[in-house]
Protein backbone atom coordinates (compact mmCIF):
# COMPACT_ATOMS: atom_id res chain seq x y z
CA UNK A 1 0.00 0.00 0.00
CA UNK A 2 2.99 2.18 1.00
CA UNK A 3 4.74 1.33 -2.04
CA UNK A 4 1.70 2.45 -4.10
CA UNK A 5 1.63 5.32 -2.50
CA UNK A 6 4.54 6.53 -3.29
CA UNK A 7 4.30 5.22 -6.66
CA UNK A 8 1.02 7.47 -7.19
CA UNK A 9 3.02 10.70 -5.52
CA UNK A 10 5.83 10.52 -7.83
CA UNK A 11 3.49 9.98 -10.76
CA UNK A 12 1.96 13.24 -9.43
CA UNK A 13 4.82 14.75 -8.88
CA UNK A 14 6.20 13.90 -12.33
CA UNK A 15 3.14 15.57 -13.75
CA UNK A 16 3.75 18.86 -11.56
CA UNK A 17 7.30 19.32 -12.65
CA UNK A 18 5.83 18.17 -16.92
CA UNK A 19 3.66 21.47 -16.05
CA UNK A 20 6.18 23.70 -15.02
CA UNK A 21 8.61 22.87 -16.81
CA UNK A 22 6.86 23.70 -20.43
CA UNK A 23 8.82 25.77 -22.21
CA UNK A 24 8.58 27.88 -25.32
CA UNK A 25 10.06 25.23 -27.44
CA UNK A 26 7.89 22.93 -25.70
CA UNK A 27 4.88 24.84 -26.39
CA UNK A 28 5.86 25.91 -30.04
CA UNK A 29 6.29 21.72 -31.06
CA UNK A 30 3.06 20.70 -29.17
CA UNK A 31 1.31 23.76 -31.30
CA UNK A 32 2.98 22.38 -34.71
CA UNK A 33 1.96 19.12 -33.64
CA UNK A 34 -1.86 19.60 -32.91
CA UNK A 35 -1.98 21.74 -36.33
CA UNK A 36 -0.66 19.23 -38.18
CA UNK A 37 -2.72 16.53 -36.67
CA UNK A 38 -5.94 18.64 -37.48
CA UNK A 39 -4.76 19.75 -40.53
CA UNK A 40 -2.61 17.07 -42.12
CA UNK A 41 -2.47 18.37 -46.05
CA UNK A 42 -1.27 21.67 -44.96
CA UNK A 43 2.47 22.75 -45.30
CA UNK A 44 3.28 24.53 -41.83
CA UNK A 45 4.80 27.27 -43.80
CA UNK A 46 0.77 27.94 -45.16
CA UNK A 47 -0.01 28.96 -41.69
CA UNK A 48 1.55 32.21 -42.42
CA UNK A 49 -1.83 32.62 -44.31
CA UNK A 50 -4.27 31.91 -41.75
CA UNK A 51 -8.04 31.09 -42.54
CA UNK A 52 -7.13 31.68 -46.36
CA UNK A 53 -4.92 28.47 -45.92
CA UNK A 54 -7.16 26.66 -44.35
CA UNK A 55 -10.72 27.15 -46.87
CA UNK A 56 -10.74 27.59 -50.73
CA UNK A 57 -13.18 29.58 -51.61
CA UNK A 58 -11.93 32.27 -48.88
CA UNK A 59 -8.60 31.66 -50.59
CA UNK A 60 -10.02 32.63 -54.02
CA UNK A 61 -11.35 36.22 -53.11
CA UNK A 62 -8.35 37.12 -50.50
CA UNK A 63 -5.59 36.33 -53.61
CA UNK A 64 -8.18 38.89 -55.83
CA UNK A 65 -7.17 41.78 -52.93
CA UNK A 66 -4.05 40.43 -52.90
CA UNK A 67 -3.64 41.48 -56.38
CA UNK A 68 -3.94 45.50 -55.36
CA UNK A 69 -3.48 45.28 -51.64
CA UNK A 70 -5.55 47.79 -49.94
CA UNK A 71 -2.62 48.44 -47.35
CA UNK A 72 -0.15 48.96 -50.24
CA UNK A 73 -1.03 53.59 -50.09
CA UNK A 74 -0.41 53.26 -46.20
CA UNK A 75 2.72 50.95 -46.11
CA UNK A 76 4.08 53.89 -48.88
CA UNK A 77 2.81 56.68 -46.34
CA UNK A 78 5.04 54.60 -42.70
CA UNK A 79 8.18 54.91 -44.94
CA UNK A 80 7.61 58.63 -45.45
CA UNK A 81 7.17 58.87 -42.36
CA UNK A 82 9.90 56.68 -41.38
CA UNK A 83 12.25 58.77 -43.37
CA UNK A 84 10.65 62.03 -42.39
CA UNK A 85 13.25 63.94 -40.42
CA UNK A 86 12.15 65.07 -36.97
CA UNK A 87 12.41 68.47 -35.53
CA UNK A 88 15.50 67.77 -34.18
CA UNK A 89 17.29 66.74 -37.42
CA UNK A 90 17.49 63.42 -36.52
CA UNK A 91 14.61 60.33 -37.64
CA UNK A 92 13.99 57.14 -36.85
CA UNK A 93 16.96 55.57 -38.36
CA UNK A 94 18.62 57.20 -35.51
CA UNK A 95 16.78 54.94 -33.23
CA UNK A 96 16.33 51.89 -34.93
CA UNK A 97 19.55 51.88 -37.30
CA UNK A 98 20.21 52.17 -40.93
CA UNK A 99 18.88 49.26 -42.03
CA UNK A 100 14.56 49.63 -41.72
CA UNK A 101 14.34 45.71 -42.82
CA UNK A 102 16.37 44.17 -39.63
CA UNK A 103 14.06 46.37 -37.67
CA UNK A 104 11.04 44.38 -37.21
CA UNK A 105 12.42 40.95 -36.68
CA UNK A 106 13.64 42.01 -33.18
CA UNK A 107 10.72 42.54 -31.96
CA UNK A 108 8.87 41.61 -29.14
CA UNK A 109 11.69 41.07 -27.01
CA UNK A 110 12.61 41.34 -23.20
CA UNK A 111 14.49 44.41 -22.30
CA UNK A 112 16.28 42.98 -18.54
CA UNK A 113 17.06 46.78 -17.83
CA UNK A 114 13.68 47.75 -17.89
CA UNK A 115 12.11 44.48 -16.64
CA UNK A 116 9.39 43.90 -19.66
CA UNK A 117 8.45 42.85 -22.90
CA UNK A 118 9.12 46.00 -25.93
CA UNK A 119 7.11 46.00 -28.73
CA UNK A 120 8.10 47.39 -32.22
CA UNK A 121 5.03 49.92 -31.21
CA UNK A 122 6.19 51.12 -27.73
CA UNK A 123 9.67 51.81 -29.61
CA UNK A 124 8.43 53.70 -32.41
CA UNK A 125 6.90 55.88 -29.67
CA UNK A 126 9.53 55.91 -27.44
CA UNK A 127 12.12 57.01 -30.52
CA UNK A 128 9.35 60.04 -30.82
CA UNK A 129 9.36 60.87 -27.40
CA UNK A 130 12.92 60.49 -26.79
CA UNK A 131 13.64 63.17 -29.84
CA UNK A 132 10.65 66.08 -28.72
CA UNK A 133 7.91 64.83 -30.93
CA UNK A 134 4.59 64.25 -29.93
CA UNK A 135 4.04 59.87 -29.87
CA UNK A 136 1.90 58.46 -32.43
CA UNK A 137 -2.23 56.68 -30.67
CA UNK A 138 -1.34 53.48 -30.48
CA UNK A 139 -3.99 50.85 -32.42
CA UNK A 140 -4.31 52.89 -35.52
CA UNK A 141 -2.90 55.65 -37.84
CA UNK A 142 0.35 56.56 -37.96
CA UNK A 143 1.31 53.81 -35.48
CA UNK A 144 0.35 51.23 -38.35
CA UNK A 145 1.76 53.08 -41.14
CA UNK A 146 5.24 53.11 -39.91
CA UNK A 147 4.84 49.03 -38.34
CA UNK A 148 3.52 48.17 -41.09
CA UNK A 149 6.48 49.89 -43.56
CA UNK A 150 8.88 47.83 -41.11
CA UNK A 151 6.47 44.96 -41.18
CA UNK A 152 7.06 45.00 -45.25
CA UNK A 153 10.55 45.69 -45.27
CA UNK A 154 10.88 42.66 -43.20
CA UNK A 155 9.27 40.54 -45.46
CA UNK A 156 10.36 36.60 -46.01
CA UNK A 157 12.85 37.23 -42.56
CA UNK A 158 11.49 34.84 -40.20
CA UNK A 159 9.95 35.12 -36.75
CA UNK A 160 11.97 34.70 -33.87
CA UNK A 161 11.59 35.90 -30.40
CA UNK A 162 13.96 34.71 -27.90
CA UNK A 163 12.63 34.39 -24.42
CA UNK A 164 15.87 34.37 -21.88
CA UNK A 165 15.33 32.74 -18.57
CA UNK A 166 14.56 36.45 -16.85
CA UNK A 167 11.84 36.64 -19.58
CA UNK A 168 10.07 33.30 -18.68
CA UNK A 169 7.50 35.27 -16.51
CA UNK A 170 6.30 37.37 -18.82
CA UNK A 171 5.99 34.54 -21.48
CA UNK A 172 4.07 32.51 -19.08
CA UNK A 173 1.47 35.88 -18.04
CA UNK A 174 1.08 35.75 -21.85
CA UNK A 175 0.70 32.34 -22.08
CA UNK A 176 -2.09 32.62 -19.15
CA UNK A 177 -3.94 35.16 -20.83
CA UNK A 178 -4.19 32.88 -23.82
CA UNK A 179 -5.20 30.26 -22.44
CA UNK A 180 -7.60 31.99 -19.71
CA UNK A 181 -10.91 31.78 -20.38
CA UNK A 182 -12.32 35.53 -19.94
CA UNK A 183 -15.67 37.71 -20.77
CA UNK A 184 -19.04 36.83 -20.14
CA UNK A 185 -19.10 33.84 -23.19
CA UNK A 186 -16.51 32.55 -21.17
CA UNK A 187 -14.11 32.08 -24.21
CA UNK A 188 -10.70 31.69 -24.72
CA UNK A 189 -8.30 33.06 -27.59
CA UNK A 190 -7.18 29.26 -27.54
CA UNK A 191 -10.80 28.22 -27.71
CA UNK A 192 -11.27 29.70 -30.87
CA UNK A 193 -7.80 29.82 -32.60
CA UNK A 194 -6.37 26.49 -31.13
CA UNK A 195 -8.97 24.09 -30.86
CA UNK A 196 -11.78 25.55 -33.12
CA UNK A 197 -9.24 26.58 -35.72
CA UNK A 198 -10.76 26.47 -39.57
CA UNK A 199 -14.50 26.62 -38.19
CA UNK A 200 -16.87 29.40 -39.15
CA UNK A 201 -18.19 31.93 -36.64
CA UNK A 202 -20.81 33.54 -38.55
CA UNK A 203 -19.08 33.95 -41.84
CA UNK A 204 -15.66 33.92 -40.73
CA UNK A 205 -13.71 31.42 -40.27
CA UNK A 206 -11.03 31.38 -37.08
CA UNK A 207 -7.38 31.71 -37.91
CA UNK A 208 -4.79 29.27 -36.40
CA UNK A 209 -2.21 30.52 -33.66
CA UNK A 210 0.40 29.43 -35.36
CA UNK A 211 1.50 31.80 -38.35
CA UNK A 212 -1.19 34.47 -36.69
CA UNK A 213 1.23 37.29 -35.65
CA UNK A 214 3.58 37.48 -38.86
CA UNK A 215 1.14 39.58 -41.14
CA UNK A 216 0.78 42.36 -38.30
CA UNK A 217 0.06 45.09 -38.27
CA UNK A 218 -3.15 44.48 -40.17
CA UNK A 219 -5.07 45.77 -42.67
CA UNK A 220 -9.16 44.68 -42.15
CA UNK A 221 -11.83 45.45 -44.69
CA UNK A 222 -14.13 45.66 -41.78
CA UNK A 223 -11.80 48.27 -40.15
CA UNK A 224 -11.54 50.37 -43.30
CA UNK A 225 -15.13 50.12 -44.34
CA UNK A 226 -16.09 53.96 -43.17
CA UNK A 227 -12.59 55.64 -44.39
CA UNK A 228 -9.40 53.26 -45.86
CA UNK A 229 -7.31 54.80 -43.98
CA UNK A 230 -8.75 53.13 -40.57
CA UNK A 231 -8.36 49.63 -42.12
CA UNK A 232 -4.45 49.24 -40.13
CA UNK A 233 -4.31 48.21 -37.18
CA UNK A 234 -1.84 46.79 -34.59
CA UNK A 235 -2.51 43.49 -32.75
CA UNK A 236 -3.39 45.51 -29.76
CA UNK A 237 -6.13 46.85 -31.70
CA UNK A 238 -7.20 43.34 -32.59
CA UNK A 239 -6.73 41.88 -29.10
CA UNK A 240 -9.27 44.42 -27.90
CA UNK A 241 -11.21 43.38 -30.35
CA UNK A 242 -11.53 40.22 -29.47
CA UNK A 243 -11.66 40.61 -25.68
CA UNK A 244 -14.73 42.66 -26.93
CA UNK A 245 -16.32 39.91 -29.09
CA UNK A 246 -16.32 37.73 -25.94
CA UNK A 247 -17.66 40.57 -23.53
CA UNK A 248 -14.77 41.04 -21.66
CA UNK A 249 -13.81 44.95 -21.38
CA UNK A 250 -10.34 45.59 -23.53
CA UNK A 251 -7.56 46.33 -21.77
CA UNK A 252 -4.96 49.21 -22.34
CA UNK A 253 -3.17 49.09 -25.72
CA UNK A 254 0.65 48.99 -24.78
CA UNK A 255 0.36 47.87 -21.49
CA UNK A 256 1.67 45.14 -19.60
CA UNK A 257 -0.94 41.98 -20.35
CA UNK A 258 -1.46 42.58 -23.70
CA UNK A 259 2.34 42.96 -24.50
CA UNK A 260 3.20 39.66 -22.73
CA UNK A 261 0.29 38.03 -24.67
CA UNK A 262 1.72 39.60 -27.77
CA UNK A 263 5.28 38.30 -26.68
CA UNK A 264 3.69 34.93 -26.34
CA UNK A 265 1.90 34.92 -29.39
CA UNK A 266 4.41 36.04 -31.48
CA UNK A 267 6.76 33.22 -30.24
CA UNK A 268 3.80 30.98 -31.13
CA UNK A 269 5.35 32.16 -35.05
CA UNK A 270 8.72 31.36 -34.42
CA UNK A 271 10.63 29.90 -37.19
CA UNK A 272 7.61 31.32 -39.82
CA UNK A 273 7.88 34.04 -42.17
CA UNK A 274 6.94 37.75 -41.43
CA UNK A 275 3.96 38.79 -44.41
CA UNK A 276 3.54 42.07 -42.98
CA UNK A 277 1.26 43.94 -43.47
CA UNK A 278 -1.47 41.20 -44.43
CA UNK A 279 -5.21 41.67 -45.29
CA UNK A 280 -7.71 39.97 -43.28
CA UNK A 281 -11.70 40.64 -43.75
CA UNK B 1 -65.67 80.38 4.35
CA UNK B 2 -66.97 75.67 3.68
CA UNK B 3 -64.70 76.35 0.19
CA UNK B 4 -61.73 77.92 2.04
CA UNK B 5 -61.86 75.29 4.01
CA UNK B 6 -61.90 72.85 1.39
CA UNK B 7 -58.67 74.89 -0.64
CA UNK B 8 -57.13 74.43 2.70
CA UNK B 9 -57.33 71.00 3.06
CA UNK B 10 -56.55 69.87 -0.66
CA UNK B 11 -53.43 72.00 0.21
CA UNK B 12 -52.46 70.68 3.20
CA UNK B 13 -53.03 66.55 1.50
CA UNK B 14 -50.61 67.61 -1.44
CA UNK B 15 -47.81 68.73 1.15
CA UNK B 16 -48.11 65.42 2.84
CA UNK B 17 -48.44 63.73 -0.35
CA UNK B 18 -45.35 65.30 -1.29
CA UNK B 19 -43.36 64.88 1.89
CA UNK B 20 -44.48 61.51 1.99
CA UNK B 21 -42.96 61.56 -1.63
CA UNK B 22 -39.75 62.82 -1.06
CA UNK B 23 -39.23 60.51 2.24
CA UNK B 24 -39.50 57.59 0.17
CA UNK B 25 -37.37 58.67 -2.56
CA UNK B 26 -34.54 59.42 -0.03
CA UNK B 27 -34.78 55.72 1.38
CA UNK B 28 -34.67 54.66 -2.31
CA UNK B 29 -31.77 56.94 -3.18
CA UNK B 30 -29.92 56.08 -0.07
CA UNK B 31 -30.49 52.27 -0.99
CA UNK B 32 -29.31 53.19 -4.54
CA UNK B 33 -26.17 54.88 -3.44
CA UNK B 34 -25.37 52.01 -1.07
CA UNK B 35 -25.54 49.83 -4.02
CA UNK B 36 -24.00 51.60 -6.80
CA UNK B 37 -20.87 52.00 -4.11
CA UNK B 38 -20.80 47.79 -3.86
CA UNK B 39 -21.12 47.09 -7.31
CA UNK B 40 -18.03 49.70 -8.12
CA UNK B 41 -15.84 48.06 -5.53
CA UNK B 42 -16.95 44.82 -6.96
CA UNK B 43 -16.29 46.41 -10.55
CA UNK B 44 -12.77 47.76 -9.21
CA UNK B 45 -11.84 44.20 -8.39
CA UNK B 46 -12.40 42.51 -11.00
CA UNK B 47 -10.66 45.06 -13.17
CA UNK B 48 -8.09 44.49 -10.74
CA UNK B 49 -7.19 41.50 -11.88
CA UNK B 50 -7.90 42.02 -15.83
CA UNK B 51 -10.92 40.09 -15.06
CA UNK B 52 -13.92 43.28 -15.66
CA UNK B 53 -16.69 41.82 -18.52
CA UNK B 54 -17.54 44.53 -21.09
CA UNK B 55 -21.28 45.44 -20.21
CA UNK B 56 -20.55 46.55 -16.48
CA UNK B 57 -19.66 50.29 -17.14
CA UNK B 58 -17.14 50.70 -19.95
CA UNK B 59 -18.17 53.80 -21.72
CA UNK B 60 -17.94 51.72 -24.93
CA UNK B 61 -20.43 49.32 -24.64
CA UNK B 62 -24.07 49.80 -25.64
CA UNK B 63 -25.13 48.29 -22.86
CA UNK B 64 -23.29 50.05 -19.71
CA UNK B 65 -25.64 48.62 -17.11
CA UNK B 66 -24.36 51.07 -14.20
CA UNK B 67 -25.14 53.76 -16.92
CA UNK B 68 -28.20 52.89 -17.90
CA UNK B 69 -29.00 52.39 -13.63
CA UNK B 70 -28.02 56.03 -13.39
CA UNK B 71 -30.02 57.49 -16.04
CA UNK B 72 -32.86 55.30 -13.98
CA UNK B 73 -32.24 56.41 -10.90
CA UNK B 74 -32.33 59.96 -12.37
CA UNK B 75 -35.68 59.63 -13.82
CA UNK B 76 -36.66 58.40 -10.30
CA UNK B 77 -37.18 54.69 -11.27
CA UNK B 78 -35.32 53.06 -8.31
CA UNK B 79 -36.82 49.60 -9.29
CA UNK B 80 -35.20 49.65 -12.51
CA UNK B 81 -32.14 51.05 -11.35
CA UNK B 82 -31.42 48.55 -8.17
CA UNK B 83 -32.53 45.64 -10.79
CA UNK B 84 -29.51 46.74 -13.16
CA UNK B 85 -27.00 47.65 -10.57
CA UNK B 86 -27.81 43.92 -9.12
CA UNK B 87 -26.67 42.63 -12.68
CA UNK B 88 -23.45 44.77 -13.15
CA UNK B 89 -22.59 43.74 -9.50
CA UNK B 90 -23.06 39.47 -10.14
CA UNK B 91 -21.05 39.98 -13.62
CA UNK B 92 -18.32 41.78 -11.89
CA UNK B 93 -18.28 39.19 -8.96
CA UNK B 94 -18.06 36.21 -11.83
CA UNK B 95 -15.73 38.49 -13.73
CA UNK B 96 -13.01 38.29 -10.64
CA UNK B 97 -14.00 34.55 -9.95
CA UNK B 98 -13.34 33.65 -13.40
CA UNK B 99 -10.10 35.76 -13.56
CA UNK B 100 -9.05 33.75 -10.37
CA UNK B 101 -9.84 30.20 -11.43
CA UNK B 102 -7.88 31.18 -14.94
CA UNK B 103 -4.64 32.88 -14.08
CA UNK B 104 -2.47 29.67 -14.93
CA UNK B 105 -4.36 28.56 -17.26
CA UNK B 106 -2.23 26.60 -20.27
CA UNK B 107 -2.90 24.52 -23.42
CA UNK B 108 -4.51 21.02 -23.08
CA UNK B 109 -4.33 19.96 -26.44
Amino acid sequence: MKKLLTIALSAGLLIGATTSMASPEKDLADLKSHFKSKFPSLDLNDFVNGPYALNEDKRINWEGIEEFPPYEEFVEVGEELYNKPFKNGKGFASCFGDDPSAVRVKYPHWDNKAKKVITLEASINKCLKDNGEKPYKWKKGNIAFVSGYLGYAARGQKVDVKVPKEALGAYKEGRAFWYGKRGQLNLSCGDCHVYNAGNFVRGNVLSPLYGQATHFPVYRGKWGKKKAANGMGTLHRRYGGCNKQVRARPLKAQGKAYSNLEYFHQAMSNGLEINAPGYRE
Amino acid sequence: MYKQIRIAAAAASLVIAAGCAHAGASAEQKAYDAALVATSAAADKAKSVNGEWRDIRWKKSKINLMKKAATAAKAGDFAKAMSLLKEAKFRAEMGYQQAMEQKNAGPHH
